[in-house]
């Protein structure tokens, strides 16, 4: 009976998401490629893959990049925003709460090629850029901002993108808090900062550690923002681990490395998804 | 969940021992107050401008790459419709998110009725492993993915497209239908057992039914969820007769000095109108089912 329900849906779980986990983990270990010889026969050759890539300044660099850029957009950007726009948000005096939270819910909404559109144009090079008419109003020369500054340049987006999950993350953490705790602190004395620092900050902080690990996996697997706006250039300087699989599977044909390279992006992300799942302790 | 606000006395915002007379510390609130509305609008702008320019342009007769005002026409709109390519990214689109819903919700409904009545061996182990299959990247799975498709025949078609992503969406909508169908009381079956229903007839009869408004709501995420993927067309897809609207206006956003901006903001703003509409009127459950398996409760 359980047998019959529940079958279907892990079937095509496992065809289409088990399956090709441990296809991934097969094809690393051979020389496949799409096209030539290693097309029909490809041959086993064992961490060949692996050596490669680990000895491989270009690889290397894509994952110093995905770091750098999860660091910078997720745990530093969105963190912060998030924090700020949910502290806010849950004070009894701020009125239009759904009006704030609605403008800031948008960017996460929106399908991720709308988003990359928009902020084409934001970042436009030359004077009429709507962030070079911005700046300008500041004394900033314009930029080229996704020439010059790509990588900035996306964490800046990315970071937009991610606030509201952040503040809705904190937000329900933050309402989860004893008003009568916080009272308490109040009539001992303690500001605004004060409660903050001493009684919010560590009552939430299993929240703020599900939210790292959960924006991390989800930053490691960003393509869509950076492929719709570089490509991973100029000069690879955006190419972060997702671009260097899509590229080096796609545009260059090597399948056996692409899928290296996503067995250990894998690892890692599993590592964390496990820690995630341990510690999150939800009801099942 | 947005919207909610804290109770709290008013008398709490203005801290005894701190100021100089009641007058002194009601001026600190407002200024406080103002600060406050400062920097949350602030914010709100931040996250809101980039879109302007996406509406703006899609309303202009002269649309460009760069925020203007826009001389108004809905010619864009006009030219989305009877252009030779575009209608057809809409319906190719609607197809694959709604055929990828449909499957996926027909299958959570037993999957998920299941792992919420029948306490069989391994049953925690397997929710929480579904719950894990839900971080795989799909950046990791894509070669192999591609690999099988060929080999399958089910490359460059809707079928194979359609069958992925509801494969990639069933780990989430499992969990929430597990979830809806835990809300409702297992009494109201054993009633029409003892009417002399199967255990799936009553299931049918009654659960599901009862079971609606969820799964309105994971219909609705899983469609929005689809609707915006981006990279599993890219690979999975070749024709572009085929190509859902993210593709496509890819594509043109890629065709170099010869952008049509009017009519790629058009189809822009087309692409988010039922996302952000859904997102206005059923926001609750749709945050709800984001935060399925993130969040206690």
């Amino acid at each position: 009976m359980v047998l019959g329900l529940l079958g279907p849906s892990l079937v095509l779980i496992a065809l289409f998401v088990v399956g090709p986990v441990g296809y991934a983990i097969w094809l690393s270990l051979t020389n496949k490629t799409l096209t030539g010889f290693g097309a029909q026969t490809p041959e086993f050759i064992g961490l060949e893959n692996y050596r490669r890539l680990l000895t491989s300044a270009d690889f290397l660099h894509s994952m110093g990049r995905t770091g750098e850029f999860i660091f910078f957009s997720a745990i530093v950007g969105q963190f912060l925003l998030g924090m700020l726009a949910a502290v806010l948000l849950t004070k009894s005096t701020v009125r239009a709460k759904g009006l704030f939270g609605g403008a800031i819910l948008l960017p996460m909404v929106v399908p991720e090629v709308v988003a990359s559109l928009a902020w084409a144009s934001m970042l436009a090079p030359g004077q009429l850029g709507t962030v070079n008419r911005t700046l300008d109003a500041v004394g900033v020369t314009p930029l080229a901002w996704l020439q010059e500054h790509p990588m900035a340049s996306l964490i800046v987006i990315n970071t937009w993108r991610g606030i509201a999950f952040a503040m809705i993350m904190f937000q329900a953490a933050i309402e989860g808090i004893s008003d009568d705790l916080i009272e308490a602190a109040h009539i001992d004395g303690a500001g605004a900062r004060k409660v903050f620092r001493y009684i919010t900050l560590p009552l939430i902080r299993g929240p703020i550690f599900l939210f790292l690990l959960l924006t991390t996996i989800t930053t490691a697997s960003v393509f869509g923002l950076i492929y719709f706006l570089t490509r991973g250039g100029p000069g690879g300087q955006t190419q972060v681990t997702s671009i260097y699989i899509y590229e080096h599977s796609f545009a260059f044909f090597q399948l056996g490395l692409g899928s290296a390279a996503s067995v250990i992006m894998l690892v890692v992300v599993l590592v964390l998804g496990l820690t995630y799942v341990r510690l999150a302790r939800v009801e099942v | 969940m947005v919207t909610e606000s804290r109770a709290r006395p008013a008398a709490a915002a203005h801290r005894p021992g701190r100021g100089t007379g009641l007058r002194g510390a009601m001026a600190r609130a407002a200024l406080r107050r103002t600060g406050i509305y400062f920097v949350i609008g602030l914010l709100s702008v931040f996250c809101v401008v980039p879109f302007a320019w996406v509406v703006l342009a899609s309303v202009d007769k002269t649309a460009g790459l760069y925020l203007e005002l826009p001389s108004l026409t809905i010619e864009n709109f006009r030219r989305f419709f009877s252009d030779p390519t575009t209608p057809r990214l809409l319906f190719n689109s609607l197809l694959i998110s709604g055929g990828a819903t449909l499957l996926a919700l027909v299958l959570a409904l037993f999957g998920g009725y299941a792992l919420s009545r029948f306490k069989f061996f391994g049953r925690r182990t397997l929710m929480f492993t579904i719950l894990l299959v839900r971080v795989v990247p799909a950046t990791a799975t894509i070669v192999p993915l591609y690999i099988m498709m060929i080999r399958l025949h089910l490359n460059n078609s809707y079928t194979g497209l359609i069958l992925v992503e509801a494969a990639y969406q069933l780990p989430l909508v499992l969990w929430l239908m597990k979830g809806f169908f835990d809300s409702i009381p297992v009494e109201l079956e054993e009633a029409s057992w003892i009417d002399g229903c199967s255990r799936l007839g009553g299931a049918v009869r009654i659960v599901f039914p009862l079971s609606r408004p969820g799964l309105g709501a994971a219909a609705l995420f899983t469609f929005i969820n689809v609707w915006g993927d981006f990279l599993t067309p890219l690979v999975l897809l070749q024709s572009a007769e085929k190509y859902p609207i993210s593709i496509g206006m890819f594509r043109a956003f890629s065709a170099h000095n010869q952008v049509d901006w009017g009519l790629l903001t058009a189809t822009a703003v087309l692409y988010m109108v039922p996302t952000v509409l859904l997102y206005l009127f059923a926001r609750r459950y749709l945050l709800k089912a984001t935060f399925t398996g993130a969040l206690k409760g």
